[in-house]
Parts: C-alpha cells; structure tokens; sequence
C-alpha cells in the first residue's frame, strides 16, 4: 500500500486571545519557532483568531501558499474547532486537514505565572499539532437518515409539554410513563405558586390534549426494557405491564365490539380489597382494581396483581358487554423506532425519617410537604381539610421546616444542593393554611428565603404581609408532647440571638428531593452521564443545557435538577425544539472518526467484536474470507477496538496509528528524525 | 479600631462607645489558628443555628456557639478570646453531631480555649480542675458521698481509675509536664495569690 505522499505545506495562526493567552506567554517566540518547523510554509498571529478577520487570514494564506494542513494554536477544540474546520473549509481545503493544539486551556491558564515555561510549552504543543497536521487525510462526515418519530420518557408536566410540542411540530412522538396515569407530581399538588392557580385545573388540559393528539402514541403503565442505536435510529423495546384491563381499542383487537374499560369503577366498587392508595400516601383507601384519582388520563383502571385475590367478581361486575377485565393478562413487548427521546423522568424525596431529630414516621404530625399538598387540596383524602393525623383536629399553629434534608453536607441521606422549589412551596402552604384555617398562623423556620423567580419575591412579600412568622434559624430538633401530641420546634432565632422552642400542632417538612431510584438503569440504557449529586447530566450547563453528551439525547424537567413547574415547562419546550431538529433535517452528520478494517490484513478472529461498547462490530464474510467490518454509525471512535486488535488491523480515523506515533515522536525527539 | 470619643465620664464612655466593626478589629490569623487547631473548615459556617438550637448551654446562658462561629470567621480574636461564654460550652457534642454544613463546633470551641490559654485567659476553676487532675487524676475526685453510692450500687467504693490504680499517676503528669500546664496553673494561681 504505496502512496505518494504530497509535500507538507501547513500554515500555523496563533491567537492571543486578547490577554488570555498573549499575557502569559510570548506569541512571537512561538510564531517563530512554528516557521522554523518542517513542512511549515507559513506562520501567523492575530488577537482573535475566532473573528471574521481572524479566519481571513487562514482562508487567505490557504490560496496564497497552497496550503495542505492548518494548525491554528488557541483555545480548546470544543470550543472553536468547528469554526476553524468550516474556515479551512472555505479556504478549499477539506474541513479534516485542520488540527488545534490548546495553548489555553492547557497551557496560559495553568501556567499564569510562568512566561518561560509557558512559552516553551506552547513550542511543543504547535510542535507536536504541526506533526499531525504533516499526515491529515481527507475524510468524508457520514450521513444517516434520521427517523420521523421520537420518544419522550415520563409523563409529569415535563414530559407532557415535550410531547404535545414535539407532535404538534409533526413528530410522531412516543409518550412512555411508567405509572398508570400521566400527570406526574403536578397532578398531587393543591395550587401553584406565585399565581396559585389550582395545579389539576391547569394540567388537565395537557393530560386531555396527550391523551387525543393525533401525533402522539401514549403509553402508560409502560416502562422502557432495553434501547439500541444511535441518532436517527434507535430502537427502543417496551414493556407494556400487564394492567389487567383493556381499553376500547385493545377490546376491539380482540374481538369485542363496543367493548373496553369506560371508567365506571363498577369493578372498583365490589373488589373486596383494600389497600392503601400510594397517590394520597396512604391517606386514602384504594381497591386491588383502581384508578390514582378522578382525572386520571387514560381514564381506564389498572389490577394490582400484588394484591388481587382473583375472585373475579370485578370481571362479573364488568360485564359481558365490555367485558374489559383480563386477570391473566401477561406483560407485552414493543418495539419502537425513533430518531431522537427526551428523558422527563422527574425526582423522588429523601427517605427525610432518616433524619430522625425531626421525627418523620416517629411522630404522628409531622408530615412532608406534599402530604401537605394532599391533606389541603379539595380532591384529597380530606375533602380539603387539614387535620392532625394524630387526632384530626384542625392544627393551628403550623411549623415548616424549611432546607429539611437540603443544603446540608452531613452525607448519608442529605442532599448538599438547594432543592429550589422547597422556600416557595412553603410560602404557598403557609398562604393556604391563613386562607382555610381563621386565627391559623404558620411559623417558618428558614435559614434563606429564596424566590428569586418572576414575581416569587413579590409572593414572599405577599404572605408576609398577611401575617406568616418567619424564624431565622433551621430546625435543630422537634420533640413531642407524648399527651397532646403537639410537637415542640427547637432552633435558634438567630436574629434575635435566641435560642428558641415553641409548640407547634403541626410540622410540616419542605423534604429536600433526589433522583428517581431507577433513575440510574434509565440513564445506562440511554448513555447519559450523571453529575456528581446523581441528577442526569446536560451536555453543558450555560450553552448546552437541554441536551446530553450522547448525540440524539435531551433532557426535561427535574430529572436534570431541581426546578419548578415554569423552569420545567420551558426546558421541556427546549428540549422539544432540539429533538426535533434533526428529524426535521432528516439527516444527521456524523463526524468520520469511526474505525475502519483493513481487510487484507484482518484475520477474522473476531477477538475485537465483543471489545466494542457500542456493539459496533460484527464478522461478515467477504469474497470468500471472514473479515470484521464496522457499523459506521454506531461507532464512536472511542480506539477500543483499534488499540486491541492483535494484527493492527483497524484503522482509526484521524486518530490513526502513525499519525499518534509521529506526535509521540516529535515530542521526545524535539523535532529531530523520526 | 473603635474611636474613643471623650465625653470625660467614664459611664457614658462605656454607654455611648465606638460599635461599628472596622476591619482593622479583625485578626486574619485567628481564623487559620482556628482552623488549624480544630480541623474543621470554621469559615464554611452559614449561621444557621443548628448549633445553638442543639447545645444545652444555650438556654441557660449567653452563650451563643453560632456567635462563636461567626467571630472566628471574621477574625475577631479579642472578643472571641476575652468572652467569658467561651468557657460554658459542656463538649457534649450536640452541635458536632447536627451542623449541616458538617462542622465541628465543639472542636472550634476547643481550639479557642487553647489559643485563650496561651494568653492566660482561662478562668480560675478550670485551673484549679488542672490540679486536681495532676495530684489525682480527676477533675473531680471520688468523695465519700459517691464512694457510699457507688457501694450501695454494688460497686467498688473506687472506680478502676487511677482511685485504684494510683500507679499510673506519674504517667498523668508526664503528659501535663509535656503542656506545661500544670506549671502555668500553679504560676497563674499564685500571680494572684491563690
Ligand atoms: C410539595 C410540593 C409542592 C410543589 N409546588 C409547586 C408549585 O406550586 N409550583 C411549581 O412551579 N412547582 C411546584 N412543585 C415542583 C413540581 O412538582 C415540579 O417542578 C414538577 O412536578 C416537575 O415535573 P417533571 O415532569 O420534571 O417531573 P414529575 O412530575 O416527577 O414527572 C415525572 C414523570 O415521569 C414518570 N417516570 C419516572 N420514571 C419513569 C420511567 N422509568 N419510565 C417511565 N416513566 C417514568 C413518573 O411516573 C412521572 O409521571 C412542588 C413540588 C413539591 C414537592
Ligand atoms: S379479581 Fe382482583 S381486582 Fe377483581 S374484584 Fe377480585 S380482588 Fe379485586
Ligand atoms: S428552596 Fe429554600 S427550603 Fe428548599 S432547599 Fe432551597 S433554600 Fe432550602
Ligand atoms: S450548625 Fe454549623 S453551619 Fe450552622 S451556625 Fe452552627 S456551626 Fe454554623
Ligand atoms: S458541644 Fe458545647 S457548644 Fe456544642 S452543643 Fe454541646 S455544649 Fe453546646
């Protein structure tokens, strides 16, 4: 495999970047060093490279001196790599014959306070660029189709608005939520601060719009098992639980006409039963057959199989018309194809009893903010009352625990980051309790107020204002009153300078929240990354905040971190405008660093095929020989394969084999023979 | 430094003084001292009460351990030092157990103590306790009202410390030798005729 190989002529542009790295080492040494270099035909500096006039100078020195390589030394190629390949580019070279050598990031950054060295650290680093550039080949970006659909995983108020923009946009959109009923936590909350609209009033219409939009297949009590592929192509598989029950259309699949679930709870109404309903927290009663609630979307009842003793006298009350009760209803699988998902799979709370000064699950009147939520809201278990579980009296001095498990640093079950929602909610609950309860007054033990939305501060002064109390200090302890049950909130007042115990009928505690348990399957499954408090990870956190680091991927809601209803329903918009571009494009560029196979050389041991995380590779046979090849466009060029293969035969794109050696090689030979 | 502003009468001076912190109040060291000997990070304290709201000193006292925080964080060594409060905290723990911001308060106390003691500021009884711990290896001794309890208990009169083994005493005062402390109580006590 003989080649003639073309005289190197490699321009060098090194940028100042204004006093970023200008100011910590000397770009002239470099730039003359860079001409003395061989193949170098050209050096050049200029404050910005980045700038239209920078990039001039690269498109103008490429048809002045007939260059074949660019090496432009500035800041890292995440950052302006793209725009240096696109001037290459339009210089008429192909965009690949570009390298970069970080002498920001890398080097002025962290050598400040060292001209000298710096200065000789960039000497090498364009050293070592311009002996890659010396052997850059020209490469051609893949492209694949992009399917027409996506999938959006969860269905809280995240998911939803995901899916609505996503299907009104023309996707055909997949919507997959695990629980029985779409709604997610917005659907157990009461009202919705700051403008304390009723939360189920607001998202109903979203639930209803799901459930009927044309674009959008709606999956619930339905769970994803595995996911293959790549952007523009993913294979997702389904398992759909079995519910127990059919609705209209699987009724009709089976022959039954006019038949399916139509909400009539007559099953409900003589399963003998009982089990605690984990939609009220077990506040509430619920069947072996149920429904969470009254809005539920679809409305269509789901079997416990946990719990049913299969006596069938639901399948009796059904009747043989609609005859919708399955009790042997098995799980099914599905598979979907899509081009993109959206990740929407909300948050879960601290196990916050394990904080046990606050005496969650120990004492009967502490409760958590969204058993709050539950106790206060007129659909709830109590009609809307709020009463002390211990002896259903209406409490009226109620004490909220503000930060209960958030800001905290202790580990175990403590969360160090700020739960964000949590001071607003308090502020909500504290208004509610004023408003339902005459001569209540809510005491709330904070160490910050945040509310720094549009009008949250202004809902702070609000409440303030129609007498809530609020005590500078977080709770050390709560003790109870074995006799009355009241509940004795110790702090200091640490205005005041006080130490503080007051007795309290109720506590209620702003429980700091944490990733979804499953959280993390879901994430390994998709390849997404976490951050280091375990919510899912965005692909940058200024610039990139809906997307993922694995190309096709997006995120919505809390599952990437804490955040209200506004903030969710805006990521989800976000998320929803990226997912859909490359289905809109209906193709997707892939960057040509794949691997590749040298047949002749390749011996077909097939040792490199299960090496591949991505499933890349597979053995074919070709012309009478087994050789490997590689699937372009699940590969990521991550060198596993090429680093492994006993023979050397797989070749990596841009990363190959002599061109890493003569990067090795200019380095410890300092430019000498190699 | 707080300006003195001459009223010619001592009360009103006192009434009336200087309160405003200026920077020059505030000794950077104290704080690194601080750290350095507590070994916890004392300047991560956010002042939310966790600690006070948990100290059994504090609802009997002036003692505030949150303000003790927040004088080492600002570097106000006099104040901190010369606060008789400083010497009521029981190093029961409380606070340690419960700082969100995983701090030692207890250990922040402790550190001012000794930094307190370097410049002899250490009240008398605590002095006296360093006696009694050099000649009998208590800070409070077995006594006769304790030794007829302890026996109606079914204990020995003494309890398996130095009361019974008195052999290890020299040990006890090898190590309060190695801190001088012994000879700084005796020389303290006896500056004011003790
Ligand atoms: C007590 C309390 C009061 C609040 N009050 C307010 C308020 O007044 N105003 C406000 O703006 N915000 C409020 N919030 C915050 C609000 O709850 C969230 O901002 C919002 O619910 C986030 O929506 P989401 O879609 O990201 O997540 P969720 O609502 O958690 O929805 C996630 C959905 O994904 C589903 N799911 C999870 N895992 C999977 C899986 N593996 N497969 C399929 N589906 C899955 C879940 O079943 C769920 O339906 C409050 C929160 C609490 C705790
Ligand atoms: S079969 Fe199961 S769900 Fe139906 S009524 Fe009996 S226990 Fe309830
Ligand atoms: S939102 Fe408020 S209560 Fe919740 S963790 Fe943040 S500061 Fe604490
Ligand atoms: S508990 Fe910790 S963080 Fe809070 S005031 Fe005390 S020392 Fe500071
Ligand atoms: S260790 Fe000291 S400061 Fe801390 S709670 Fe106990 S007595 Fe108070």
């Amino acid at each position: 495999m003989t080649e003639t190989k073309e005289e190197s002529r490699i321009g060098v542009f090194i940028c100042h970047c204004g006093t970023n790295i200008a100011g910590s080492l000397s770009i002239q040494e470099v730039m003359d060093y860079a001409k003395t270099l061989d193949g170098v035909v050209v050096a050049d500096e200029y404050q910005y490279m980045c700038s239209t006039p920078g990039q001039s100078k690269i498109i103008d020195a490429i048809k002045e001196h007939n260059l074949n390589g660019i090496v432009v030394a500035a800041c890292s190629p995440r950052l302006h790599e793209p725009t240096f390949r696109t001037a290459t580019q339009e210089g008429g070279l192909n965009k690949f014959r570009f390298e970069m050598a970080n002498i920001r990031d890398q080097n002025s950054w962290v050598h400040m306070h060292d001209w000298e060295g710096a200065t000789e650290k960039a000497k090498d680093q364009v050293l070592i660029a311009v002996a890659k550039a010396r052997m850059l080949e020209d490469l051609q970006p893949k492209s694949v189709p992009v399917e027409h659909s996506a999938l959006v995983l969860g269905g809280g108020v995240g998911g939803m608005q995901a899916a609505l923009d996503l299907a009104s946009a023309g996707i055909k959109t997949y919507l997959i939520e695990k629980a029985p009923t779409v709604g997610g936590r917005m659907s157990q909350l009461d009202k919705t601060f700051p403008t304390l609209d009723c939360s189920q009033c607001i998202l109903t219409p979203k639930m209803v719009d799901v459930g009927r939009h044309p674009n959008i297949e709606l999956r619930t009590y339905t769970e994803v098992e595995n996911v293959e592929g790549y952007i523009g192509n993913f294979t997702i598989t389904l398992r759909k639980k079995a519910r127990g029950v059919l609705d209209p259309t699987e009724a009709l699949e089976r022959g039954i006409i006019g038949g399916g679930c139509n909400g009539c709870g007559d099953c409900a109404e003589v399963c003998p039963v009982i089990k605690p309903n984990p939609f009220e927290f077990g506040m509430a009663p619920r069947k072996a057959i149920y429904i969470y609630h009254p809005q539920v979307m679809p409305l269509q009842y789901t079997v416990d199989f946990d719990a049913c003793v299969k006596c069938g006298l639901c399948v009796e009350a059904c009747g043989e018309e609609k005859r919708a009760i399955d009790l042997d209803m098995v799980d099914t699988f599905e598979k979907v194809r899509v081009g993109t998902c959206i990740l929407a799979i909300g948050y879960d709370f601290i196990p916050i009893e394990q904080k046990t000064e606050w005496g969650y699950k120990r004492f009967d009147n502490v409760i958590t903010g969204l058993e709050f939520e539950r106790l206060i809201c007129a659909s709830g278990p109590t009609g809307g009352k709020l009463i002390r579980p211990s002896d259903g009296q209406i409490p009226k001095k109620v004490g909220f625990v503000l930060c209960a498990g958030s800001r905290d640093n202790t580990g175990g079950v403590a969360k160090a980051y700020c739960s964000r929602f949590c001071c607003m909610y308090s502020l909500k609950h504290a208004h509610q309790i004023m408003e339902k309860i005459p001569g209540a007054v809510p005491y709330l033990f904070y160490m910050d107020i945040r509310s720094f939305g549009k009008m949250y501060e202004e809902f702070y002064y609000r409440i303030q204002n129609e007498g809530a109390k609020f005590i500078r200090g977080r709770v050390a302890n709560i003790l109870e009153d074995p006799t009355t049950k009241n509940l004795i909130v110790h702090t200091e007042d640490t205005l005041l300078g006080r130490p503080v115990a007051m007795e309290m009928d109720m506590v209620v505690l702003a429980a700091a929240i944490q990733p979804k348990p499953e959280a993390e399957r879901i994430r390994q499954m998709f390849g997404v990354s976490k951050s280091q408090d375990g919510w899912l990870l965005e692909a940058h956190p200024k610039l990139n905040p809906c997307g993922t680091t694995t190309a096709g991927i997006y995120l919505a809601g809390v599952c990437q971190g804490p955040k209200d209803i506004p903030d969710t329903v805006a990521q989800a918009e976000g998320a929803a405008s990226a997912a859909s571009i490359p289905i809109h494009t209906g193709e997707v560029q892939l960057e040509p660093y794949f691997a590749q196979c040298m047949d002749e050389i390749c011996a077909g041991c097939g040792m490199c095929v299960p090496q591949c995380p991505y499933g890349a590779l597979a053995l074919i046979d070709k012309e009478g020989r087994t050789v490997m090849e590689v699937t372009e466009a699940k590969c990521k060029g991550c060198g596993t394969c090429g680093g492994f293969c006993p023979g050397g035969a797989i070749k990596m794109q841009h990363f190959t084999s002599p061109q890493i050696c003569a990067q090795i090689d200019a380095f410890l030979l300092k430019g000498g023979e190699y | 430094m707080a300006r003195v502003k001459d009223y010619g009468n001592a009360e009103l001076e006192e009434k009336l003084r200087d309160t405003y912190f200026y920077t020059t109040d505030s000794n950077p060291q104290f704080l690194e001292d601080v750290k350095k000997i507590s070994r916890t990070a004392a300047n991560m304290c956010y002042q939310c009460g966790t600690c006070t709201g948990s100290c059994p000193s504090a609802p009997r006292s002036s003692y505030r351990i949150r303000l003790f925080m927040r004088k080492g964080v600002l570097g106000l060594e006099q104040e901190a030092l010369n606060d008789p409060d400083l010497w009521l905290c029981t190093t029961c723990y409380s606070c340690t157990d419960r700082c969100p911001r995983d701090l030692a308060p207890t250990d922040v106390i402790m550190a001012m103590r000794n930094l307190a003691f370097k410049y002899d500021i250490v009240p008398r009884n605590f002095l006296k306790t360093v006696q009694l711990i050099y000649t009998t290896g208590h800070g409070v001794p077995n006594n006769d009202v304790n030794r007829a309890a302890r026996v109606k208990l079914g204990l020995p009169a003494d309890p398996p410390t130095t009361h019974s083994y008195p052999e290890f005493m020299p040990a006890i005062q090898k190590i309060i030798d190695h801190y001088k402390m012994k000879e700084n109580a005796d020389r303290i006590l006896a500056e004011e005729g003790q």
